[in-house]
């Protein structure tokens, strides 16, 4: 049995992250996000075989990681905690692509390869642009800035109180799965499991009634109303367009080639 | 299974963030429309407990393997299929955010296959015409409501795959590995929402009966027919080419490139000697492969070695000069 | 002119939609500025008795009054306005991103201006003493500091009577005394519903015991409270304290 606490412990982190002060954690959330989203429609149309032209663009996450002050092995091992169904699918294109598309040196290299190693790039680049975005930003302030670009509201304010419960029903979850675990049993059975599961439903249920009996007794009516909106400034401005000007480059031209021409030329 | 952003074009992820934030914004309307004002905590605490239940496994009996709940057809029994899709889009974004499981941009595919065929399709075709009455009916009806809602979802996880052409892996085999995966998750996933259903609708069998019908008979045809039209779509663009929608662009751009005669040979003689699966040969756009080529040429491999620890630098460099700045 | 009573039951009724009768002909008054409390048993109706205060749940006969106003569809608006509940659980009550999210919920729903409601909000959190947590997540709080954000959601919507339902629980000895010491400092009218009767005797000079819906007695709470057969026959005992006091009670 295993309720990660783990990933319970994960939530809470990311979110202690996305809390901390850089000038990164300062710009605005559409502009980070508008910028992520740029990051990611370039990464995602190269094409298949592509393996150096998308080594640029790793100075995103990486200096991002550095200017917002995230911690760089806890998001690589997030990264790599994401990776298996990319693995599971990436991996059977060295066996099924075996045509000989490129040379190093002598060696051939079969197209599968190639492409394999774009997968595992492209997921590394797109993993942690993500999970960047959050760190600094943090789901309230993403949430709010999706709400000012339209998103609707049902959608926002719901999942914001799924993000605040998760915090209490998790608890309570992890809590019931200790106690099963102290009792001794180490797998929980399907009966075990329905009661279990069952009893936090109904609990879920209540709260959710007596949450909304707290809502309506401060006068809710339907609409959640909240305080205070980022106005973006000139930095946000320029975050974005520094940021998306690099991204086309990197995407118009194969950098990685460039620079190694330039330094092969000189040597 | 989710999709993953590195495994889809982003013409696929387009498409399918199109289709699942037009569907998004109807199920808010259609929850604003309906006034009640008690959705809003009751889909953000299921949500809650959605995503908490699907990090808590339980072992499957005679297997050694373990399950857990998937939650879409769940969430359509108890709060109706328009704010199950919702917040079965939300439990998405939170793991997209929070644990990179799928992507940004493969969220899209991600909440049309594991929200949309469980809320509009299995819920209102499936479950909803056999649950009638209790006991084994509603445990049958919740099995193959869930069985049902899995397999389109695999179905969709392969056709976006395909339709992509990002993975080599041929549509044949893939969907020989996806479904019979997914045939044992889904009945897995049908025992759990019965037992959940029963439970509940033993304890607070009021908390079972929020959502009204008659408006609903109505919609399910317009969702079976988006649902036809989507898949007739992506099928036939998963079927005609493997790359589906690259080289449709390819097509509508109009390039294509012949590669040299010599080396086309050279590798189909290659390829027959080592080919694992002959018959799937991977074909490709001429556009692609040429790419390639300059991509992984001597220069162009060092550069990137290059470029990629010149990154690291950077990112370490600005690590170095924001702790000087800040002591 | 007399001021009508903050509160005012009149033979109040109600049964659940499973037919449990939960109240069964509650009459009480409870006067401007009075503290009150409710005492009695589990299921004794003591819960079901503070949600007809706000208009969750409706009479299914008799009448609750508040400030002389009966409570109705059209009134119950005006009503929440007037009497603040503050839930026994306070998870229930603090469901907004941060601290001060969830203080200016109520005054931002009544159409307070920004800065009407960004003043009324910091007013709040300064009173129970949590200013310093404003920007701090509800999850990221300790349980008493949970409780004095909750009774700030509540003051905040500056609210003429106070109502708390087990106000004292999972609170640690200290936190439980600071509580008792916030409490005390309100001039509102109050209503606490609580099984912590050393927190009564401190803070409400009347108490009224429930128990099966009806009301058994009402009256000076060490009074009460000292009847060790009353107490005894309804599910409580004699708090502690009251023994020193009244060694003989
Ligand atoms: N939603 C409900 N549906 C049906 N019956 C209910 C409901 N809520 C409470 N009851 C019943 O009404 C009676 C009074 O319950 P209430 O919650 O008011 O008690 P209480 O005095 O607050 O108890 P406690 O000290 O345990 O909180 C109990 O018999 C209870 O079982
Ligand atoms: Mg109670």
């Amino acid at each position: 049995m295993s309720m990660g606490p783990g990933n319970y412990i994960e939530v809470g982190r990311m979110d202690e992250l996305s809390r901390m002060d850089s000038p990164l954690h300062r710009l605005d959330a559409r502009a980070k996000g508008l910028t992520t989203l740029i990051f990611l429609i370039a990464v995602m149309s190269f094409g298949r075989y592509e393996v150096s032209a998308l080594m640029p663009l790793f100075v995103y996450p990486f200096a991002l990681t550095a200017w917002g002050n995230l911690p760089a092995g806890f998001l690589l091992r997030k990264v790599a905690l994401a990776a298996p169904f990319a693995l599971f699918v990436g991996i059977f294109n060295p066996f099924l692509d075996r045509e000989t598309l490129s040379w190093i040196g002598s060696h051939p290299v079969s197209g599968g390869w190639l492409s394999f190693a774009s997968i595992l790039l492209r997921f590394a680049l797109t993993v942690s642009a993500g999970l960047i975005l959050l760190a600094c930003t943090g789901i309230h302030r993403l949430c709010a800035g999706a709400a000012q670009l339209g998103l609707p509201r049902v959608f926002v304010v719901q999942l914001l109180f799924l993000y605040r419960y998760f915090f209490v029903i998790g608890e309570e979850g992890l809590r019931m799965v200790r106690s099963v675990e102290m009792r001794g049993s180490r797998s929980l059975g399907l009966r075990t499991y329905g009661s279990l599961i069952g009893h936090l439903l109904l609990r879920s249920i209540d709260r959710a009634q007596r949450i909304y009996r707290a809502m309506i007794s401060r006068g809710f009516d339907g609409e959640v109303r909240v305080l205070r909106a980022d106005a973006p400034g000139w930095k946000d401005a320029a975050f974005v367009a520094g940021w998306s000007a690099f991204f086309i480059a990197a995407r118009v031209c194969n950098l990685s080639e460039l620079v190694g021409n330039v330094v092969f030329n000189i040597l | 299974m989710h999709m993953a952003d590195a495994l889809i074009s982003p013409a696929v992820g387009a498409t399918l963030w199109a289709a699942s934030a037009g569907i998004a914004a109807c199920c808010a309307r259609k929850i604003r429309q309906s006034g009640d004002d008690r959705m809003v905590p009751m889909m953000g605490v299921l949500g809650a407990f959605v995503f908490t239940a699907m990090m808590i496994n339980f072992s499957i009996p005679g297997t050694g393997s373990s399950g857990h709940l998937g939650g879409g057809l769940l969430l359509a029994i108890l709060l109706g299929p328009h704010a199950a899709f919702l917040v079965m889009a939300s439990v998405l974004t939170i793991q997209a955010l929070f644990f990179a499981d799928g992507g940004l941009l493969a969220l899209g595919c991600n909440v049309f296959n594991l929200g949309f065929f469980p809320a509009f399709i299995a819920y209102p075709w499936i479950y909803r015409p056999l649950a009638r009455g209790d006991g084994s009916r509603a445990w049958m009806a919740s099995m193959l409501a869930a069985v049902a809602g899995l397999q389109l979802g695999a179905f969709a996880v392969v056709l976006e795959t395909k339709a992509s052409g990002i993975s080599a892996l041929p549509f044949g085999p893939f969907v020989l590995l996806m479904q019979p995966i997914h045939l044992a998750i889904g009945l897995v996933e049908g025992i759990a929402t019965a037992a959940l259903v029963g439970f509940v609708s033993e304890a607070r069998p009021e908390a079972l009966a929020p959502v009204s019908t008659s408006h609903e008979r109505r919609s399910r045809w317009y969702w079976l027919v988006a649902a036809l039209l989507m898949g007739g779509l992506f099928s036939w663009f998963a079927s005609e080419r493997p790359d589906g929608l690259e080289w449709a662009l390819a097509k509508v751009s109009g390039q294509s490139q012949t590669p040299s005669d010599g080396m086309h040979r050279e590798a189909a003689r290659l390829q027959q000697k080592t080919a694992f699966l002959p018959g799937y040969a991977f074909q490709t756009t001429e556009a692609s492969r040429s790419g390639a080529n300059a991509g992984a040429s001597v220069s162009g491999i060092a550069g990137g070695l290059f470029t990629f620890s010149a990154a690291t630098l950077i990112g370490v460099g600005l690590r170095r000069a924001r702790r000087n700045g800040a002591k | 002119m007399t001021t009508p009573p903050s509160i005012e039951l009149r033979d109040l009724c109600f049964a659940y939609p499973d037919g449990t009768r939960a109240l069964r002909g509650v009459s009480l008054s409870v006067a401007q500025g009075e503290s009150v409390a409710i005492v009695g048993g589990n299921g004794a109706g003591k819960s079901t008795l503070v949600q007809h205060l706000n208009g969750y749940l409706m009479a299914t006969q008799g009448e609750v009054r508040v400030g002389g106003k009966p409570i109705a569809r059209e009134t119950v608006a005006q009503v929440r306005r007037a009497v603040g509940l503050v839930f026994q659980d306070p998870d229930d009550q603090l469901f907004m991103a941060s601290v001060f999210d969830d203080v200016a919920f109520g005054p931002l729903n009544f159409g307070l201006s920004p800065e009407a409601v960004e003043k009324r909000a910091t007013a709040a959190l300064e009173r129970v003493g949590m200013l310093h947590l404003r920007e701090r997540p509800p999850h990221k709080l300790s349980a008493g500091e949970k409780r004095a954000v909750a009774i700030a959601t509540v003051l905040a919507m500056s609210p003429e009577v106070l109502v708390m339902d087990e106000p004292s629980s999972n609170l640690d000895p200290c936190g439980r005394r600071r509580l008792i010491h916030l409490l005390r400092s309100f001039d509102h009218t109050k209503l606490i519903v609580s099984h912590d009767l050393e927190l009564v005797v401190e803070l409400c000079p009347r108490s009224i015991l429930l128990d099966g819906g009806v009301i058994v007695a009402d009256g000076p709470t060490v009074e009460l409270f000292s009847n060790e057969a009353l107490m005894l026959a309804h599910g409580l005992e004699r708090p502690h304290i009251l023994r020193h006091l009244h060694p003989h009670g």
